[in-house]
C-alpha cells in the first residue's frame, strides 16, 4: 500500500491497514507530509521528526521521499505502483492528476489498482472544489451544535468543534472501511476500483439518528437551555443522562431505565424530594431534567468522582468518572488489556502509542512492528530496488 | 435489484446486534451487498423499534423474529449460523455465553465463521462487566475532555461513540474477511467502544508524555493555524466557521473582507503573529461576517479561497443541498406512504452500483425467507415453532 497522503485523513486510513498487515510505504515530499508541521512538540518547539501526531499516524510504515513534479520522483512513483495493491491520497482536487499520476494513468500501470481519494467533499456535489478543514466540517455536519449541548445565550457561546481533528479521522476511518471492502471485492473478482470518500458524508453519516428523525419531520435539538424543557416534553431531548460535578471532577451517569432510576435514589440515600410528582416517572424525570440536575449536582458535590462511578457500577448503572489522558495512562483496565503500544523512536524517543480497539483470536495485530519513518529513512533500501520501467 | 458487483456480494451476516452500534455497522455491510438478517425477538425488542432512527440503522436488512433464550431457538441461530459468513453481536459481557453462543460452540458450527463481539470495555481486564452507554463512554475514555471551551465545564458530547464504532466495527469485519480469504480461517474478534474512543486521542495523549500535561482546551481556536473560528452571520444563532490555513490564504480574506491595512500588517504576517493577536483579528472579521447570512458569507468566502462553511444543526444538514446532488440522501418508499429521503454511504466505487439501499424491515418480515427457504423448515415445522414461542 503507497500512502501518498498528508496530514490526518489518510495517513490514518493506511496506519489501520498497517495494523492489519498491509505493507505501508509512505511516500512524502521532499519537504515531508504536513503533519510533520502540527504538533504537539516536546517542549513546544516544532521539529519534524518529533511532531507527536506524525508519530502516532505513521507508526508501522516504511517512508520514501519523492518529488513527484520531477521526471525521476514520477518514474520511481510508478515503479512503486506496478507492485502495489493500493494507493490512498488525500489531496487538494488533481494534485497527482497535475503531475500525471492520475488514477487514469496508474491504472494502466496495474490494472488491478485500487485506488482510495479521501477529500472534504468527495468528487461530486456543487461543493467538491471547496475548501474546507476539520473545523469547518465539524461545523457543517452539525457536531458542532451536538458537542456543546444547549447553552444559556446561544448568540454569545458559539457551537465548538471536537478537539483532536475528528472529523479527520473520522474520513480516515471511512477511508480504511471501503478500502478494506474494495480489496476483499478485488480478492473475489480480480477488479480494481477507484473508491471516492467525502469527509463530510462521513461526519453527517455519524448522524445517523438525526438524520433520520429529520427524514420523519422533527425538528433539530434546540441549543437554547430555555427552550430544552418545552422540547422535552415534545420528547425531542433525552435529558436523562449527563455529567455531575464531584469535589474532584465530573462523573458522568445515566439512571434512565426505572430501575436503574430506584438503585440510584438507594445510592443518594432515598432523598426526599425523589417523592416529589415531578420525578416519580421516567416521563416526568425527562420533562423537568433541569431541576432534576441541579438536585444530583447538590448531592454529588460531596464525593469524589471514582467514589460515584463505583456506587454506580456495583449497583449496575452506567456511571463514569469523566477522565482525562492522563487517567487512561494510568488505567489498570487499558495496562491489564495492553491498549498502549510502546516505541522507541530514534529522534523522539520512547512514547507509549494508543494500540487498537479490537484483537483477533487468531491473527497477531502488527501494533509496534517500527516506530513512524524519519523523512527519506528508506529511500535507499526501497527505491534503489526498484524494478525501474 | 442488479447490484452484483458490490464487495460484499455472497457474504451471510447474522446480525444478533441491537441499539445503534451493532445495528449501525451491519448496515455499513449490507449497503455493500452484504445479506445481513437481523434476529431479534418480541420478547426483548431492539430499543429503538418504532423510533425514525431505526429506519436508518436498519436499511437494507432482512428480519427474523427468533427467540434465543428458547432452547429451539438457540437451535434455529445454530441452523443459521452454520450457514453465515459473519456473526455479529453488542451485549453486555457474559450474555452471549449465557445464552450458548460462545465463539467455540458457534465454530463448532461454522468453522470458518467471523464472530465480531463489542462491548463497553472490552471483553478482558478487570472493568469488562462495566454497563455502559457511548455517551457516558465519551466521558470515560477522556473523548470528551480535549473538548470545550477553555475554563469551561466539560462538554456534553452528542451522540458520537456508537457511529464511531459502528463504522469501525464493518472495518475489522471488512479486514477478517479479506484474511478469511487468503487464510481460510475464521476469527473472534473482541473489540472495545472505549478503546475505540481512546485510540482517537493520538495527540493528546503524546502530549502528555512529553510535555507533562493535560492538553489545553480550545475550543474552536487551534494550536497551529489562526485566525481560526466561528463568527456570527446576521440572524440569531447564525455562524460561519472560518479556517486560516496559509498566508495566501490569509491574504485572500483581508481582500474580501475590505481590510488591506491587515495583510500588510507585519504582526500578522506569519502564523505565529496571527494566533499571537487572533481576538484582535477575530473582531475584524466578525465585523465583516455580521453582514452576511451564513451560507452567503461561505459562498463569498470559497470564493475567495478562503476554507469556510456555516455551523448548522442537524435540520439544516438535512436540509443541505450537497448532501441530495452529492447522491448521499436519497427518497427511498415508505411503508407509511411517504417518500423520506435517507442516507446513503459516504463513499462511492467508480463503476459500481450502489450502494443497496432499502428500507428498514419489521420483525418476523422474512421468517418465511429464512426458515423456510434458508434454513429447509417445512410450513407445519414453522408454525409448530411459532406456536412454542421459539420463532418469536
Amino acid at each position: 500500500m503507497l500512502d501518498v497522503g498528508q496530514g490526518i485523513s489518510a495517513p490514518y486510513c493506511a496506519k489501520i491497514l498497517a495494523h492489519m498487515g498491509a505493507e505501508v510505504i509512505k511516500v512524502e515530499p521532499p519537504e515531508g507530509d504536513e503533519a510533520r508541521r502540527i504538533g504537539p512538540f516536546p517542549g513546544d518547539t516544532p521539529h519534524p521528526e518529533k511532531s507527536g501526531l506524525f508519530l502516532a499516524l505513521n507508526i508501522n510504515k516504511y517512508g520514501v521521499s519523492l518529488d513527484l513534479a520531477s521526471d525521476d520522483g514520477a518514474k520511481a512513483f510508478k515503479s512503486l505502483v506496478a507492485c502495489a495493491d493500493i494507493v490512498v491520497e488525500n489531496p487538494p482536487p488533481d494534485t497527482l492528476e497535475a503531475h500525471g499520476l492520475g488514477y487514469g494513468t496508474l491504472r494502466g500501470i496495474n490494472p488491478g489498482l485500487i485506488f482510495t481519494s479521501v477529500t472534504p467533499f468527495g468528487n461530486r456535489g456543487p461543493y467538491k472544489d471547496f475548501k474546507a478543514t476539520d473545523l469547518v466540517i465539524h461545523h457543517m455536519s452539525g457536531h458542532a451544535q451536538g458537542l456543546l449541548g444547549a447553552v444559556e445565550d446561544p448568540d454569545n457561546n458559539p457551537p465548538i468543534r471536537a478537539g483532536g481533528h475528528q472529523a479527520e479521522l473520522v474520513g480516515g476511518m471511512a477511508s480504511a472501511t471501503a478500502t478494506l471492502m474494495a480489496l476483499y471485492r478485488k480478492r473475489m473478482t480480480g477488479k480494481g476500483s477507484r473508491v471516492d470518500i467525502s469527509s463530510f458524508e462521513a461526519m453527517v453519516n455519524q448522524h445517523i439518528s438525526g438524520l433520520a428523525s429529520s427524514a420523519y419531520g422533527r425538528p433539530a435539538p434546540p441549543r437554547d437551555l430555555a427552550k430544552v424543557q418545552e422540547a422535552a416534553s415534545g420528547g425531542n431531548v433525552s435529558a436523562i443522562g449527563g455529567i455531575l460535578p464531584c469535589k474532584d471532577g465530573y462523573v458522568a451517569v445515566s439512571p434512565r431505565e426505572d430501575v436503574q432510576w430506584e438503585r440510584w435514589l438507594g445510592i443518594m440515600g432515598n432523598p426526599e424530594w425523589a417523592t416529589d410528582d415531578r420525578y416519580t416517572t421516567r416521563d416526568a424525570r425527562q420533562r423537568n431534567s433541569p431541576s432534576l440536575w441541579k438536585l444530583l449536582s447538590e448531592w454529588s458535590s460531596n464525593y469524589s468522582k471514582h467514589e460515584i462511578a463505583q456506587w454506580g457500577q456495583e449497583q449496575r448503572i452506567p456511571c463514569f468518572a469523566v477522565n482525562t489522558v492522563l487517567d487512561l495512562l494510568h488505567d489498570e483496565h487499558l495496562a491489564q488489556r495492553k491498549f498502549f503500544v510502546e516505541l522507541n523512536h530514534p529522534e523522539a524517543g520512547t512514547l507509549k502509542y494508543p494500540g487498537a480497539a479490537y484483537r483477533f483470536s487468531h491473527a497477531e495485530l502488527s501494533l509496534a512492528a517500527r516506530p513512524a519513518p524519519l523523512l527519506g529513512e528508506h529511500n535507499r533500501s526501497i527505491l534503489e530496488n526498484l524494478a525501474w520501467p | 435489484m442488479a447490484m452484483n458487483d458490490l464487495p460484499l456480494n455472497g457474504i451471510r451476516v447474522v446480525d444478533l446486534s441491537w441499539i445503534i452500534a451493532g445495528p449501525t455497522s451491519t448496515r455499513f455491510l449490507a449497503g455493500m451487498g452484504a445479506e445481513v438478517i437481523k434476529v431479534g425477538s418480541a420478547r426483548r425488542p431492539d430499543p429503538s423499534t418504532g423510533s425514525p432512527p431505526f429506519q436508518a440503522y436498519n436499511q437494507s436488512k432482512s428480519y427474523c423474529s427468533l427467540n434465543i433464550s428458547d432452547p429451539k431457538g438457540l437451535e434455529l441461530v445454530k441452523q443459521l449460523l452454520a450457514i453465515s459468513d459473519v456473526v455479529i453481536e453488542n451485549f453486555a459481557v457474559g450474555v452471549i455465553e449465557r445464552l450458548g453462543l460462545r465463539y467455540d460452540v458457534v465454530r463448532a458450527h461454522r468453522p470458518d465463521i467471523i464472530m465480531v463481539s463489542s462491548s463497553g470495555t472490552g471483553h478482558t481486564g478487570p472493568d469488562k462487566d462495566y454497563v455502559a452507554y457511548g455517551s457516558l463512554l465519551q466521558h470515560y475514555t477522556g473523548w470528551n475532555s480535549i473538548s470545550g471551551n477553555p475554563q469551561g465545564e466539560p462538554v456534553a458530547g452528542g451522540l458520537w461513540a456508537d457511529p464511531w464504532v459502528g463504522m469501525e466495527l464493518a472495518m475489522v469485519t471488512a479486514a477478517a474477511l479479506n484474511n478469511r480469504a487468503i487464510t481460510g480461517q475464521g476469527q473472534y474478534v473482541d473489540f472495545s467502544m472505549a478503546e475505540a474512543l481512546s485510540a482517537a486521542l493520538p495527540g493528546a495523549i503524546l502530549d502528555y508524555q512529553m510535555n507533562d500535561r493535560v492538553p489545553e482546551i480550545m475550543g474552536n481556536r487551534d494550536a497551529l493555524y489562526a485566525p481560526h473560528g466561528v463568527y456570527h452571520c446576521a440572524g440569531s444563532d447564525r455562524w460561519v466557521a472560518i479556517a486560516i490555513t496559509n498566508d495566501g490564504e490569509w491574504n485572500s480574506l483581508c481582500h474580501l473582507i475590505q481590510r488591506p491595512d491587515l495583510g500588510v500588517d507585519p504582526r500578522f504576517a506569519s502564523l505565529e503573529g496571527r494566533r499571537k493577536y487572533q481576538d484582535d483579528l477575530d473582531t475584524a472579521i466578525s465585523q465583516w461576517t455580521i453582514q452576511y447570512e451564513d451560507y452567503e458569507a461561505m459562498r463569498l468566502l470559497q470564493d475567495a479561497g478562503v476554507p469556510s462553511g456555516p455551523s448548522l444543526d442537524i435540520g439544516r444538514v438535512f436540509d443541505e443541498s450537497q448532501l441530495r446532488d452529492s447522491g448521499y440522501l436519497k427518497p427511498l418508499q415508505m411503508r407509511d406512504g411517504e417518500l423520506r429521503d435517507l442516507p446513503g454511504l459516504p463513499w462511492r466505487f467508480d463503476g459500481v452500483e450502489g450502494p443497496n439501499l432499502t428500507e428498514a424491515p419489521v420483525l418476523g418480515q422474512h421468517n418465511e425467507y429464512v426458515y423456510q427457504e434458508l434454513l429447509g423448515l417445512s410450513l407445519d415445522e414453522t408454525n409448530r415453532l411459532v406456536e412454542e414461542r421459539a420463532i418469536y
